[in-house]
């Protein structure tokens, strides 16, 4: 699987010279959501799982 | 101190049922805020997804309005408000430390109620002022590109490199309030923390609640008539 995945978003000036980054690859929002959506699941797990070892607290 | 004290105690000890959190004031920052955070992702990203239409103006024009909303948040925060409510201290960290030991199952000492917000509140507003000034900053030198009514574009402001890290700044953070934005509407909807929701509707929580969820020798919350 190839998760080469680009950073940033790369032009050429029309007159020539190098690389300049023009600003962030925004095929990266699908990972910034993705993310999100793991820590809510993740919350919601430990809550219900470790919630009894913690419930002491208040 | 004794005022204090007995600003805690009149909190914890009034009959008329409910204590204030937030002001009128901070709730109009706060869902002003909401809107023109809402407005910037909507024009900012749609276009990106294929959703072609006009969105520079409506853009800018939120990006003012949110850089207004927090100019006003912070000079009312530090100067009007206890901004030592929002400081991560050694009590957040012990807590969080307490909370962790306990959930891997280890014996430890209860952690002890917050004052107005918690350690990972405190956590989150340090990572979302970070991420929106970042915002800010980068969309205030982005207008300098665009004509308005009170300057004319100048792209030369900056050379090519440099806006193209201007633009990588804003894109990051731009992609990182959605996940910002998304767990904090999370937090919102999470039935244990509606008393929070509401407060932020209705500028109150009751007693019970204020005494449940946080100590009052750290948030002394005056009674709501």
């Amino acid at each position: 699987m190839d998760l080469d995945i680009e950073l940033f978003r790369y032009s050429r000036s029309i007159y020539g010279g190098d690389e300049t980054i023009i600003g962030a690859n925004w095929d990266l929002l699908g990972f910034f959501v993705a993310a999100s959506m793991t820590f809510i699941v993740l919350h919601i797990i430990c809550k219900i799982v470790f919630l009894k070892r913690i419930a002491g607290s208040h | 101190m004794s005022s204090v004290a007995n600003k805690s105690s009149d909190a914890a000890n009034s009959n008329s049922g409910r204590v204030e959190r937030h002001k009128l004031a901070d709730r109009l920052y706060h869902w002003i805020m909401a809107l023109a955070v809402v407005s910037l992702m909507t024009t900012a990203f749609l276009p990106i997804l294929g959703i072609k239409f006009e969105w520079v103006t409506i853009h800018w024009i939120s990006g003012i309005v949110l850089a207004l909303c927090v100019a006003f948040h912070m000079i009312r925060a530090l100067g009007w408000q206890d901004k030592w409510l929002m400081i991560i201290d050694a009590r957040d960290l012990s807590n969080g430390v307490r909370i962790l030991k306990r959930s891997l199952g280890q014996a430890s000492p209860a952690p002890v109620k917050p004052g107005k917000y918690n350690g990972l509140q405190k956590l989150y507003h340090l990572g979302v002022a970070f991420f929106i000034l970042a915002l800010i900053g980068s969309g205030i030198l982005m207008l300098m590109k665009i004509d308005t009514p009170f300057w004319k574009r100048n792209p030369y402001f900056l050379d090519d490199g440099d806006w193209g890290l201007v633009y990588t700044v804003h894109g990051f953070g731009a992609m990182f309030m959605v996940s910002m934005v998304m767990i904090h509407v999370y937090f919102a909807i999470r039935p244990d923390e509606w008393h929070l929701t509401r407060s932020m509707f209705r500028g109150w929580m009751t007693r019970k609640e204020y005494q449940e969820h946080h100590d009052a020798s750290r948030w002394q919350a005056s009674d709501k008539t």
